[in-house]
């Protein structure tokens, strides 16, 4: 494989047409870590991701690169929605994953001392859903009203505050949901997972500011140095896992209608255009709404444990919540022409710069806010959307430090309790619903976030805004 | 144990083997449950009929395994033995035993998204069967 280093940030690997790529793919990464990317398949999946039909500029890879299965994790492809395709693999199973920030009117120092209380509060309210089912109890009529009103319907149905809705990506509803498009399985699977985390990396985590890089963004977002704010990381739970799986069975049936030829079958795709595109970008949108109404029931019930806990008059506010698995129509330039293109995110998110219509207006000064989880024992990091998003990566940035290491890797020769012992000697009390769920998620199962970070803003991609640090971590 | 574990950055795979097709898919179907629960928990009170059909070989594994996760986190029901009826390229149809999911016996271990398409290998080798897949988790 060829690859040309640009400027010890980028670097590109030309189109072959051997390989029946359409376009170069471009990798943003220092040159240590792009050590660590080559020695598994995530260049070979992102080569595979440039041979899709309809595929506009290079096929992206963010530094938090990892082998996904079909797409890599942290790529991005923006299709032409006229010639192109949608892939359901280049959304993800869980759809709408993504991540919300809470900003909270208390300090480090209010809540260390009450955190292991906390922490069991929250763990009740806030259920991974590995046993029974999440506290929002809604009936199959309002889960209609759920996949197309997404986090809206929740406010409006008394789980959240007005403005939570408006600090979301899209409002917190993508248009074009049909839950029509939604199969009775997806239903029977996710209608009892509303309002839950869910397992593997998803996370809840109560942190607080550590540095401030930027103080006006910072200021922008509302943070502050030393203030308690949380995040959390979930996504569409079982609905958004079998609209996947109904949409890659579906395109694989069908592709050879269309005469597509994949070197990945789970790279299964559809033109944007045709009937089976159409209806699992409408099955998508209404799953991505059901996403950010779990994350937004998550929200609710974490307001009621915090006011428990600490006091009625306790704020928490939304700061903002982004997706990191979707695919969405928008404008950019390709080869100097604007077109209308299909941006997939498998793990990515969006980064739009300063200025941008589509960023609430108290932040558009500042830019989009863009979250990006460390691990349990690091760091996590709020960026801000920068110009060079729009000019290379279709507005595009990381998402996470990226897997370094597999889950039975990670775990050989350690112990649960020890490991929570060696994080809570640091300040770190992690509550697990399995010793799987602390083994699987070490810290050094992943990539240096903080090199990742350096990386993006370097590259102009986003700027480095605040640095957080977790002090109560809830896994599931 | 008729499979074991298979590694991936981020996600779980297994190899499962058998001297049968049928024999295959059953322990494929054990792998992916045994990933997903404590199958010693599950109690084979029910008996239980599934079938699938898909396009070809490859898609029905991926379609068989994806059914068994339905039945596991949409239907709610805990399956600990498969018996394969019938299996041709396109179509199988099972009988399984188990019970009803109980949130205190049967929480999930890991919560399994789906089975991919990932470097899937189904391959006979010296009447051996063998298969390769990769989950989500």
């Amino acid at each position: 494989m060829r690859i040309e280093t640009q400027d010890g940030l980028r670097h590109r690997i030309p189109r072959d047409e051997s390989r029946g790529m359409r376009t170069d793919v471009v990798v943003y990464a220092s040159e240590p870590m792009m050590q660590q990317i080559r020695k598994d398949l995530s260049l070979e999946q992102a080569i595979n991701v440039a041979t899709l039909p309809g595929i506009a500029g290079p096929a992206l890879a963010m530094p938090d690169i990892h082998q996904g299965y079909g797409f890599p994790i942290g790529g991005v492809a923006a299709m032409d929605c006229e010639h192109g395709v949608v892939s359901p693999g280049g959304v993800g199973f869980d759809i709408n994953c993504g991540v919300r920030l809470v900003r909270t009117s208390l300090g480090e120092a209010d809540v260390r001392p009450r955190l292991r209380e906390l922490i069991q509060e929250i763990f009740r309210d806030v259920p991974c859903g590995t046993g029974g089912s999440g506290r929002v109890k809604i009936g199959p009529r309002d889960l209609e009203r759920v996949l197309t009103e997404g986090a809206r319907w929740m406010v409006a149905n008394g789980y959240g505050e007005p403005r939570d809705a408006e600090f979301a990506e899209a409002g917190g509803a993508l248009p074009g949901a049909d839950p029509a498009a939604v199969s009775d399985r997806a239903r029977e699977r996710g209608l009892p997972q509303l309002g839950t985390l869910g397992s593997g990396n998803h996370f809840l985590e109560v942190q607080y500011v550590e540095e401030i890089h930027e103080p006006a963004a910072a200021r922008a977002y509302g943070l502050a140095e030393g203030q308690a704010v949380v995040l959390i990381h979930s996504g569409s739970r079982g609905l958004g896992h079998q609209v996947c799986t109904d949409y890659v069975a579906l395109m694989n049936r069908n592709m050879a209608r269309y005469n597509i030829r994949l070197p990945d079958r789970q790279l299964a795709c559809g033109p944007i255009e045709s009937e089976e595109g159409r209806q699992y970008l409408a099955a998508m949108a209404a799953a991505a709404n059901f996403a950010w109404a779990n994350r937004q029931g998550i929200l609710h019930f974490l307001r009621g444990a915090f006011r428990r806990i600490f006091s009625t008059d306790a704020r928490l506010d939304l700061v903002y919540d982004v997706c990191h698995n979707i695919a969405k129509r928008e404008r950019h330039d390709v080869g100097g022409r604007r077109r209308e293109v299909l941006v997939h995110r498998k793990g990515a998110t969006r980064a739009f710069p300063p200025g941008h219509r589509e960023i609430p207006a108290d932040y558009r000064i500042a830019g989009q806010p863009v979250f990006v989880p460390g691990s349990m024992g690091t760091a996590s990091w709020v960026l801000a959307g920068a110009p060079g998003s729009m000019a290379e990566t279709f507005g595009s940035v990381c998402h996470g430090a990226g897997r370094l290491l597999s889950r039975t890797a990670v775990r050989k020769g350690k112990d649960a309790r020890q490991e929570q012992q060696r994080l809570e000697d640091r300040g770190i009390l992690v509550h697990s619903e399995t010793r799987d769920g602390i083994l699987e998620e070490l810290p050094e199962a992943y990539k240096n976030v903080d090199e990742v970070i350096e990386v993006v803003h370097q590259a102009g991609l986003a700027r480095k805004v605040a640095r957080l640090r977790p002090m109560g971590v809830i896994k599931g | 144990m008729a499979f074991e574990l298979l590694e991936h950055p981020a996600d779980i795979g297994f190899r499962a083997f058998d001297e049968s097709l049928p024999g295959l898919f059953a322990n494929c179907a054990l792998a992916l449950l045994s990933i997903a629960c404590d199958l010693s928990a599950v109690q084979p009170a029910n008996r239980y009929r599934l079938w699938v059909s898909s396009g070809d070989r490859e898609s029905l594994l991926v379609d068989w395994l994806n059914e068994v996760l339905y039945w596991f986190d949409g239907k709610r029901i805990a399956l600990e033995s498969f018996q394969i009826d019938h299996l041709d390229e396109t179509s199988l149809i099972a009988t399984a035993l188990g019970e009803p999911r109980d949130p205190v016996r049967h929480p999930a271990k890991l919560i399994v998204k789906a089975a991919t398409y990932h470097q899937l290998r189904i391959e006979e080798r010296d009447g051996c069967w063998m298969a390769e897949v990769y989950l989500d988790v």
